[in-house]
């Protein structure tokens, strides 16, 4: 292949998601016997089998994955007391299912089910233990007014708390199973008459095609089927908000859920969404607008406050104002680096910090901020290690970082700064161009699900600036975004 | 693989390549703030270039170096000889040229300015009514950084209109354009301190006559429009007594209309003032309306004799700083204008000044 194609390639993302596999077929059905199931789970030790001799009934389950109460009161009780030509009416009740093939009833013990051995027939009664952590506050994406609660770690709760919220049967949900061992529950939701159903196939085919041991996390799950699995930019946007995902399922997305994460992904996903909070509509417009004007702003200060301090004390000391030259020529004369040096010694130390920070418990972190503050903020100056204005570019350009209300894209972020960073001492302002140019040439070239992933830029749809880089106020916001291509565009029809 | 290939070579030839570049880090350059042109007795260029300095340690604030040569770029040749730091001229501020010099012709040395790409359009250009490297170089006891102190003293006063403000952009757009010739501010050494001096008339590049820094705001009358300014006018005296008067918070507007009788123009040239009274001690009384009306009118007269008297100067040295053949220029063909010799006929011309003044008010109190 030649280095042309290549390069070709690479800068616009051709390699998409189109060469995956095509998907495995499910195992041969077989009818399960208790002797097979009892083979599958040789050697583990938390499976409790049970028999009840007078009425030929063995029981199999895991006793940590299930309800004790719900195990006594609804199977175990009635087994003891029931009389043996009794057992076959008793099995008939609606809690009890007839299971036909071992793959399910494998499957079905191993998520909390209880599997009844009667003769040849096996029952399976749903039985599955509460053990999983209440409905409580997001950590990551906090709001001032709307709603508290956040998704948890069980997708049946995070189902019902997106089916509150959204009374519609027209809310659908496909069950998949993502992990050959894991087999991680992945349930993908749409709003018929609203989603392009050709996003939700190729969401699907696309969790159909991962052939991984397991996943874990929702994150890790929209790593495996993004367009450019190599890109530094998030290409889905993940949320623990109920009500930030109701309003991207009316707003025409896909929505996927994976057992035991907390996250929840929308798709497709343009960059500007990472930029806007749940907030945004809670507040009055103006404010809503206010903020995330300042979004954007502390984006720009994010990626390039310390590469143009880096530039301009390299290359281009004419940019400076003269009185502000002198404190700065001063401070750094006593610096012993180069200022891009200088710059990433500050910046390393800060994500230090930072990172630090994020791995301790409060107790701990408040330490280690004292620690950095007087370190960062006076002993680097005085001792000479950089100058004090760069202080003040590394500190304001972290804290515009964790404006940005998604943690993961503010991470990506926080990682182009360095390379700006280098561009800068390199090449000074002709290398900051450069480098935010071959950010923008990347961004254009990359997709969400097939669809642009800088739309409304570009692709221009000026009528979705309203509620991209403003939020109007909500008699102006009629149509759903143009990234969904929804033939129901229309969602607010009150007159004007 | 080949991406990677691609990477790493980009990478490692841009940091290879990057000693190569034009790098100037802050602390290692001596930014020249003010740089002045004389002109010695034997003929010779006197070149003195003020920096500023940063250094915390140090009681002296600037460094100052001086030298003779034949021409700039000679100069700071022999100048970076003197110095520890890289001489760099992207912090320009101040441009100042000996009188004697600017009598010769300045357009060589601005040339060289403007050429620079580092230098910037908004340096201002400053005439010294004596030797412009003893007035930057000396000793001010209350102004250690005497370029600074020169570049506010011309911010302020331009914004006052008691002198206009010249930038390198104005000097140079206003040598080219045909009809007006440029001017500049003049400064002098008053012992402590730097005092403005006037404002000095070129024709093309040659300093040829100033004016005094009383009649800098009737200059500012004439040329355009401005918002802010004062002005004392002496009306004459009554009963021995002299009057006069202090127009403030000057708000002024000009116009120039161009008639043309049998092909010879006549200009005409409308001001409009409006100002508030600040003091006032004749006779007249300000509060009635009447009284003010012809206050307005010897105050017009005032303004309009000396502007006469100013185009006057003007027209006797050949030098048209007020624009007016521009809009001669531009009331006539263009081939008409090339067939013009407009320096020719400029001093016969015949410019009709028409002052009106509105006193917009006469202070607090009312009697």
């Amino acid at each position: 292949m030649s280095l042309r194609t290549n390069i070709q390639r690479w800068i616009f993302n051709k390699e998409s998601a189109q060469s995956r596999p095509a998907e495995k077929l499910p195992d041969t059905e077989r009818k399960p016997t208790l002797a097979q199931t009892l083979d599958e789970y040789k050697d583990c030790a938390d499976l409790i089998h049970r028999t009840y001799p007078d009425i030929q009934v063995e029981v199999l389950y895991f006793g940590h994955m299930v309800n004790k109460d719900l195990l006594n009161r609804e199977v175990i009780a009635l087994l003891l007391n029931v009389e043996p030509d009794e057992v076959g009416n008793l099995l008939n009740q609606p809690q009890f299912k007839v299971a036909n093939d071992s793959k399910g009833l494998i499957i079905g013990i191993l998520s909390g089910q209880i599997a009844i051995f009667r003769g040849e027939i096996v029952y399976l009664a749903d039985i599955r233990g509460p053990e999983s952590r209440s409905v409580t506050q997001s950590e990551t994406e906090t709001v001032i007014t709307g709603p508290h609660d956040a998704f948890n770690e069980e997708i049946d709760i995070n189902l019902s708390l997106i089916r509150r919220r959204v009374k519609s049967s027209h809310l659908k949900v496909v069950k998949l199973s993502v992990g050959e061992i894991t087999k991680t529950n992945v349930c993908v939701l749409y709003i018929l008459d609203i989603v392009n159903m050709d996003y939700v196939d190729e969401f699907v085919r696309r969790i159909r095609a991962i052939e991984v041991d397991g996943i874990y996390d929702t994150n890790m799950l929209i790593q495996y089927i993004d367009d450019s699995p190599i890109s530094i930019f998030p290409q889905f946007l993940t949320s623990e908000r109920p009500d930030a995902i109701a309003s991207k399922l009316l707003a025409g997305r896909v929505i996927g859920l994976v057992d035991g994460s907390p996250s929840v992904v929308s798709a497709p996903t343009s960059f500007f969404e990472f930029f806007s909070s749940s907030d945004d509509y809670y507040q009055r417009w103006s404010i809503g607008t206010a903020t995330r004007l300042l979004r954007f702003i502390a984006f720009g200060i994010t990626i390039s406050f310390t590469s143009m301090y880096v530039s301009v004390t390299t290359f281009h000391y004419e940019m400076i104002p003269e009185n502000l030259l002198l404190t700065l020529t001063e401070s750094r004369s006593r610096v012993p680096f180069p200022p891009l040096y200088e710059a990433l010694l500050m910046e390393v130390t800060i994500e230090l910090l930072r990172e630090a920070g994020a791995r301790l418990p409060t107790k701990i972190g408040q330490t280690i901020g004292i620690v950095g503050g007087i370190v960062i903020g006076q002993a680097a100056v005085q001792a000479g290690l950089t100058s004090n204005i760069l202080i003040i570019a590394v500190a304001s350009s972290a804290i515009a970082s964790f404006v940005i209300p998604s943690y993961v894209m503010s991470a990506s972020i926080r990682l182009i700064r360095f390379s700006l960073i280098m561009a800068a001492g390199i090449w000074g302002n002709f290398g900051i161009a450069i480098a935010i140019t071959a950010l923008v040439i990347h961004m254009c070239g990359l997709t969400s699900l097939g669809s642009s992933y800088l739309t409304p830029v570009a692709p221009f749809k000026f009528k979705d600036w309203r509620d991209t880089f403003i939020r109007s106020p909500f008699k102006t916001l009629i149509e759903r975004p143009s990234q969904s291509r929804t033939k129901n565009r229309i969602r607010n029809k009150m007159k004007k | 693989m080949v991406k990677c290939i691609l990477i790493a070579s980009v990478l490692g030839t841009s940091i290879i390549l990057s000693a190569c570049s034009d790098r100037r880090i802050i602390e290692e350059i001596g930014f020249i703030q003010s740089a002045s042109y004389d002109r010695s007795a034997d003929g010779q260029l006197i070149i003195a270039i003020s920096i500023p300095k940063a250094d915390s340690g140090s009681k002296v604030s600037r460094e100052e170096f001086l030298t003779t040569a034949r021409s700039a770029k000679e100069a700071r040749i022999t100048l970076s000889r003197q110095s520890q730091l890289t001489l760099a001229s992207g912090q320009l501020r101040n441009v100042l040229f000996g009188c004697s010099l600017a009598r010769l012709g300045i357009w060589e040395h601005i040339d060289s300015l403007v050429r620079d790409t580092v230098i910037s359009p908004q340096v201002r250009i400053t005439l010294v009514d004596g030797d412009a490297a003893k007035l930057l170089t000396r000793q001010y006891k209350q102004h250690p950084i005497p370029g600074r102190y020169i570049e506010q003293l011309l911010e302020k006063s331009s914004r006052n209109q008691t002198v206009p403000k010249v930038t390198l952009h104005d000097f140079v757009k206003e040598y080219y354009e045909e009809g007006i010739d440029p001017v500049a501010p003049i400064i002098r050494d008053k012992g402590d301190h730097v005092e403005i001096g006037g404002i000095g008339l070129f024709r093309d590049d040659r300093y040829v006559a100033s004016l005094h820094p009383e009649e800098a705001l009737i200059f500012a009358f004439l040329r355009g429009k401005f918002n802010q300014g004062e002005i004392i006018m002496d009306l004459g005296s009554r009963n021995g007594i002299k009057e006069t008067a202090m127009l403030s918070a000057i708000n002024s507007k000009r116009r120039i209309t161009v008639n043309f009788d049998q092909g010879v123009p006549t200009v005409y040239c409308h001001a409009r003032i409006q100002g508030s009274i600040m003091e006032y001690n004749g006779t007249l009384k300000i509060s009635d309306i009447h009284g003010r009306h012809q206050l307005e009118t010897q105050i017009a007269q005032n303004v309009t004799e000396r502007a006469n008297k100013m185009i006057r100067l003007m027209q006797n040295n050949g030098v048209d700083s007020l624009g007016i053949g521009r809009f001669v220029r531009n009331s006539m063909s263009y081939s008409g204008w090339k067939s013009l010799d407009w320096m020719a006929k400029y001093p016969e011309v015949k410019v009709i000044v028409n002052v009106s003044v509105f006193i917009k008010d006469v202070g607090k109190l009312k009697i």
